[in-house]
């Protein structure tokens, strides 16, 4: 099992959530929300690179953050 | 696939906003990853992906280069936004084109608002250059009185 840290200050919980779904079907993931951030535990399924699955959805995440602050010109 | 490099930024020099505009450019070449090591501190994770030809240090290098350019765009922005919002709001009050009857029907125009006309300028041809009648006709005309 890889445990995924997204800060709540540096990643969109949407975005967390969209990137879970997209990757849903080579794995399971159990999400938690703490005060400081997004905790994300991934097991892949047999056959899938755990370690490239955590990366993928990652990526994921933190492109749709950063495409969805674009989207609403947000500055912080 | 070579190993992660960890870098960190102070948000002092390189703001959010420039962080993630370079972490965007790298995104399909390489995993990347932000964290919040302090207060002001973010830390950026990259590691290259399977089959591309950059290394971590070349994309660590990249990531600098681009985070200094954007945080160096945002200020010229920052610097230059009031002169680009008075351009922008001129060329699209040029675009919107002459006002239209009910824009002029809606000006308020009575004899406070009315300008001042010294050249006669709102005046019309018939009433500036008409020929004055003979008994409009002064001395100052040039005719003397018989």
């Amino acid at each position: 099992m890889i445990e995924k840290r997204f800060h709540s200050d540096l990643y969109d919980g949407n975005a967390v959530d969209a990137a879970v779904r997209v990757y849903e079907g080579f794995g399971t993931f159990e999400l938690e929300k703490t005060p400081e951030a997004f905790i994300v535990r991934i097991r892949a399924n047999s056959g899938i690179d755990e370690r490239r699955l955590a990366d993928e959805l990652a990526n994921y995440a933190l492109g749709t953050t950063i495409e969805s602050r674009n989207v609403a010109g947000g500055h912080s | 696939m070579s190993e992660p490099i960890e870098i960190t930024f102070d948000e002092a020099l390189y703001p959010k906003d420039a962080i993630y505009g370079a972490a965007y450019v790298l995104i399909d070449r390489c995993y990347v990853h932000l964290d919040r090591a302090s207060e002001n501190r973010i830390t950026v994770k990259l590691q290259p992906k399977p089959g591309v030809t950059i290394t971590a240090e070349q994309a660590i290098g990249e990531f600098q280069n681009e985070a200094l350019g954007q945080a160096w765009r945002r200020q010229i922005l920052e610097e230059n936004r009031a002169l680009i919002e008075m351009i922008s709001s001129r060329a699209l009050g040029g675009a919107a084109g002459p006002p239209g009857l009910d824009d002029l029907l809606a000006l308020e125009t009575s004899e406070d608002t009315a300008f001042d006309d010294p050249l006669g300028i709102a005046m019309s041809w018939e009433e500036k250059y008409k020929k004055k009648k003979p008994e409009e006709t002064t001395p100052e005309d040039g005719k003397e009185e018989p």
